[in-house]
């Protein structure tokens, strides 16, 4: 008797792979939002007593009225003026205070960017290492 | 072709993050990004002022004031002290509801405060 001789393939069926990679793909570019997740990071300095609180006079305040104007020790100037204006004070003293005091009205948008060119300065050989954005609350608190 | 679909997934999965906060606003425009660690709180203000937080895992959820804010941030650095947070905020906002968070934040002793911001072009984006 003839036996009918069943022939197995030994390979991996691989017809089906091009069906299911595309699915998955389809998957990920469905789910995947190319969210932003870069921004500026901002470092809160700890809420301490014993640390003494930066004296007005000795730093450069920098405002931010609403509108978009800035005023820098009471001198109003472009957002690219600022860092010409800081740098002979930062060679003098390097850890110098540069406090940020947005108008309550100012637009979120207008700090940020004051903020971006004095943290720009580090690449552009001013290193502004000190940055204070108080707070209303703290404005409040301490300087008045 | 299978290599090429191959290569596409591994991209894919290689850049894939599921996004949190849906929240859509216009964000600042900064020269300098860095990136945001990942699993980070989000705290989201829309230009008009709707706020919404998430713990950077599940969806984000609408809150009402700032005080919801604060003890969302206490409860966060409950379970994870060194938690980062994320501020995403619309750049028209005017910065009194920023503050107010940002006051909130430091109130909870958050640590770490990402401002999530776009690129600034060179010819400044028309703002």
């Amino acid at each position: 008797m003839k036996l009918e001789k069943k022939s197995v393939s030994d390979e991996i069926p691989t017809a089906s792979m091009a069906d299911i990679t595309f699915l998955l793909i389809i998957f990920f570019m469905v789910t995947n939002t190319f969210s932003a997740t870069r921004g500026l990071d901002f470092a809160i300095p700890k809420e301490d007593k014993s640390t003494p609180l930066v004296e007005r006079e000795e730093s450069v305040l920098i405002s931010i009225h609403a509108g978009g104007a800035i005023e820098v020790d009471g001198r109003s100037m472009r957002a690219d003026q600022i860092l010409e204006y800081l740098k002979p004070k930062l060679e003098r003293n390097a850890t110098k205070p540069v406090i940020i005091r947005p108008d309550p009205d100012a637009s979120y948008g207008d700090m940020v960017k004051v903020y971006d060119v004095l943290r720009e300065g580090k690449n552009k050989g001013v290193e502004v290492r000190n940055i204070n954005i108080p707070t209303q609350r703290e404005v409040d608190q301490f300087w008045y | 072709m299978a290599d090429i679909v191959f290569l596409l997934i591994i991209f894919f999965v290689l850049t894939f993050n599921v996004e949190v906060d849906k929240t859509m606003v216009d964000l600042p425009r900064t020269n300098l990004r860095f990136e945001v660690p990942k699993k980070a709180a989000t705290v989201s203000i829309t230009d008009s002022g709707q706020m919404r937080v998430s713990d950077g895992e599940s969806a984000s959820t609408p809150v009402a004031s700032v005080q919801d804010v604060l003890s969302f941030a206490s409860e966060m650095l409950a379970t994870d002290p060194e938690k980062d947070f994320v501020l995403k905020a619309d750049r028209n906002v005017p910065y009194r509801e920023v503050d107010q968070v940002i006051d909130a934040l430091k109130q909870a002793k958050v640590t770490a405060v990402y401002l999530l911001s776009e690129q600034e072009t060179v010819e400044g984006g028309g703002q």
